[in-house]
């Protein structure tokens, strides 16, 4: 098959953005919770949380299930 | 658990049987109301989301032990929620899409489309650049993982990949991961620097 040249881009992105310890999808999911917490609040992210973040570049399926996350969470705040 | 993080005390009503029901009422209530903003134009009817708001109460009530007090407990909770309604969404998805036909009639090889090297505005650089990634990818990687990325690349989601090779989520992010790696170091060892491949990106 062919590689669109977005296809292309988005490889090369993840390449150069690999890292020797990343955090797997196990352990970023178990994290969500309280990254979303410190990114709506503006807070500093520890360590941990940074991981999360890094993880996040490089897996196109947690980061959308942190977009969807952030709009249920939209959704309980606008209820209260 | 931290007391500040479970403020309405839900973690004392839900497992107190004489409080629970109404906990329960309220918390699904909750859930419903975030699925709904996260999910209602993907999950087709209602009744799709009633169902994960309950299937996430008895995940809850199975995991409140889980709950260590780093966020809010309704943000948690929330949280187990999305994860199932993403994990079935997907499922539903894609369960009618055959992945070798995502990745071609040649899963094992990765080929590029003209318009990504050919390009007279490309330049020496990137045509460069793409053939030695076609190179490490040929060598480097294999089978598995050439397969693996390119139902990645395609949009199928890892927990999808992992279900349809009887592997698991993280397995699958490993195998990818480690299939970087290798593009990563090859790179490195021709010479490349992450920001040769970042501006090949942009």
């Amino acid at each position: 098959m062919s590689l669109t040249r977005k296809q292309i881009s988005i490889l090369m992105q993840l390449v150069a953005e690999t890292s020797p310890d990343e955090m797997d999808c196990g352990d970023c999911l178990d994290h969500l919770a309280e990254f979303a917490e410190t990114h709506l609040e503006g807070r500093p992210l520890s360590d941990a949380l940074s991981e999360v973040q890094t993880h996040m570049k490089n897996c196109p399926c947690c980061e959308h299930e942190f977009q969807s996350f952030l709009e249920a969470l939209q959704g309980i705040a606008e209820g209260e | 658990m931290s007391a500040a993080h479970d403020q309405n005390g839900w973690v004392d009503r839900l497992r107190d049987p004489t409080q629970q029901p109404e906990a329960l009422e309220q918390l699904r209530a909750l859930l419903l109301r975030g699925l709904r903003r996260a999910f209602a134009s993907k999950a087709g009817d209602d009744a799709f989301l009633e169902d994960i708001a309950q299937d996430a109460l008895v995940r809850i009530l199975d995991r409140l032990d889980q709950f260590e007090g780093r966020s809010q407990f309704t943000t948690w909770a929330m949280a187990v929620a999305v994860r199932l309604a993403t994990s079935q969404l997907r499922r539903k998805h894609t369960q009618d899409i055959s992945l070798d036909g995502l990745t071609g009639s040649n899963p094992l090889k990765i080929e590029f489309a003209d318009d990504s090297a050919a390009k007279p505005s490309a330049g020496i650089e990137r045509s460069s650049l793409i053939g030695k990634l076609q190179e490490l990818i040929d060598d480097r990687l294999t089978d598995r993982q050439r397969w693996a990325i390119q139902a990645l690349l395609n949009g199928v989601p890892i927990e999808e990949i992992a279900r349809r090779t009887d592997s698991n989520p993280n397995a699958v992010y490993k195998l990818v991961h480690d299939a970087r790696t290798r593009l990563k170091q090859g790179f490195e060892q021709a010479g490349y620097t992450a920001d040769d491949l970042v501006g090949l990106s942009q």
